[in-house]
């Protein structure tokens, strides 16, 4: 078989000498298939590759349409496509995939009725292209008995064939590129279009779904929901909120400060006072400065502010390592509520 | 990320220290809305400046603000001398590149849609609102929205805009949880002594 196989003249498909075959003879086509896989490469390495991928795709059109339907067709398909990008390296794989091809090619074959030779090669001689290929899949399908059938299985293939034409070669050309570019790996999936920008388009479609997964652990609420739309719906809910909490804050923060510079000290002595004991001292002190503006009148408050002012640089620059380092220690490390600050403040209030 | 308790005493430093700053000036401004307007400012200024510049909307928060013309003095004056490395980062890299990128992207669109129109109108009436294209045109609104509210989101493309709503969001939730706390401590402090 192997000169029939070496010479790839279109209209030749007649290579297959005989008639009926056997389960013998399937055995022996399956030999020969495999003497065929192991001709060395330097002879006909495109050749092979023309050979054995579309073999191993066809086998995989064949052994996958009953399948697609199925819901494990995702998992069928990747493992094609993984035994496809090896299908050049690894011959165990197409072993596999042969048998198990032949197995089904016999059901195909036994379920089609109607020879038609004449029109097989015809149609094969009408597009160069595909011409190898047939006759290689004619010739590496063990499974049929009749020559009819594996030209008919040949036909039908070729049908199917006909609408992945493009996507197949391209798939090839793919996992070419794929093993020259080794940092590319983006499964080329089997229906999907392969050409290198749909590749990349993919390849930035998960780089975004990723992305995607990681914003909607930190929204809450967002892990339930699906698709992206509304992902991204609460997400700007989200940020949205967290503006305006924002603003809303330092509108309070304003409100309640008369001035801008207002009394941090006072804030972390209320907080970190207990805390901290070698502060205490420093704390008290600037705990003076707020009394005095707050018992006074509201009208002299900025008098009382601007008096805070003038002491309060003095002070702060100069402790501002100590306080502002330890008070925050204090600060996020203390579970901050308004009845433990004022027991706190109240406490520090008796010790003076 | 940095660990967010660290982030947030950071944030504090920085947001008092701009804080004293800006209010030392003059005695000015007693107006709410100045106060609370010098606030957020140096919140804000204060988050983007602990991201020294990694993170595109710090940079552009800063361009923002010392771009317009009434904060632009207040931010000079609350970052103050450590302003100079993060005003050059900012000011040279994202609103110059990019103003000239949408530029062009501009005119592209411009070229572009005058002969698309013309082919869309004829084929409207024959086209199919598949569910795809109406996801699509839905995912993108939503992420102009995005663009809009992420400062310095307009100029990014769809992967790194992701990545700074990430950021970005760290960083606005670290600020509010600073600003309440602060805030409701000062209520406490004049609630005490009132």
């Amino acid at each position: 078989m192997e000169p029939n196989s070496a010479s790839y003249v279109p209209g030749s498909c007649p290579t297959r000498p005989e008639p009926e075959e056997t389960g013998l003879e399937f055995l022996q086509f399956r030999d020969e298939i495999q003497r065929l896989m192991t001709v060395p490469p330097e002879n006909a390495s495109s050749f092979r590759a023309l050979l054995e991928l579309p073999a191993t795709q066809a086998m995989q059109l064949l052994h996958s349409s009953p399948h697609s339907a199925a819901g494990g067709g995702d998992e069928h398909k990747r493992h094609s496509s993984s035994s496809f990008t090896n299908g050049n390296l690894t011959f165990p794989s197409n072993k596999a995939l042969i048998e198990r091809a032949a197995k089904f090619s016999v059901f195909a074959a036994a379920a089609e009725i109607s020879p038609e030779t004449s029109s097989v090669p015809s149609n094969s001689s009408a597009n160069s292209d595909k011409v190898k290929t047939e006759p290689a899949e004619t010739d590496s399908n063990p499974g049929s008995s009749n020559k009819t059938q594996t030209q008919k299985l040949a036909k039908r293939k070729e049908r199917q064939k006909k609408g992945k034409e493009s996507a197949k070669k391209s798939k090839n050309e793919s996992r070419e590129d794929a093993e020259k570019l080794p940092y590319v790996h983006v499964r080329a999936r089997r229906g999907q279009a392969t050409d290198s920008h749909s590749l990349a388009e993919r390849a930035r479609r998960e780089k975004i779904n990723a992305r995607m997964k990681l914003l909607q652990e930190l929204v809450p609420g967002c892990s339930k929901i699906s698709g992206t739309a509304l992902v991204l719906d609460e997400i700007i809910n989200h940020v949205q909120s967290l503006q305006r909490q924002v603003e809303l804050l330092s509108m309070r923060l304003a409100a309640v400060n008369p001035r801008i510079d207002f009394n941090f000290d006072s804030v972390f002595a209320t907080e970190g006072g207990p805390l901290i004991d070698g502060n205490i001292p420093s704390m008290v002190s600037p705990l003076m400065w707020p009394e005095n503006p707050f018992t006074e009148n509201r009208q002299n408050f900025q008098q009382q502010w601007n008096f805070d002012a003038v002491h309060q640089p003095l002070w702060g620059r100069e402790e501002e390592n100590h306080t502002f380092i330890t008070p925050e220690n204090s600060l996020f490390s203390y579970d901050s509520s308004a009845n433990s600050a004022s027991l706190h403040s109240n406490q520090l209030k008796m010790e003076l | 990320m940095r660990h967010p308790s660290s982030l947030k005493q950071e944030f504090l430093k920085k947001w008092i220290l701009g804080l004293q700053r800006c209010g030392f000036s003059s005695k000015k401004s007693t107006s709410i809305m100045e106060r609370k307007k010098a606030i957020k400012l140096s919140a804000d200024l204060a988050m983007a400046s602990t991201r020294n510049g990694t993170a595109c909307w710090s940079r552009a928060l800063i361009a923002n603000a010392s771009r317009d013309h009434e904060s632009k003095i207040l931010a000079e004056q609350i970052l103050g001398p450590e302003s100079q490395s993060l005003k050059k980062a900012s000011s040279t890299m994202p609103p110059v590149i990019c103003s000239r990128r949408i530029r062009s992207k501009k005119i592209l669109k411009r070229s572009c849609s005058s002969q698309v129109r013309r082919v869309r109108k004829i084929a409207l009436p024959q086209k199919v609102l598949s569910a795809n294209s109406v996801a699509k045109r839905l995912v993108q609104k939503r992420t102009n929205i995005l663009k809009s509210l992420v400062p310095g989101g307009e100029y990014m493309d769809d992967i790194s805009l992701i990545e700074e709503t990430l950021d970005y969001i760290a960083y606005l939730r670290a600020q509010v949880d600073v600003m309440r706390f602060v805030a409701s401590a000062t209520e406490v402090v004049n609630r005490n002594s009132d």
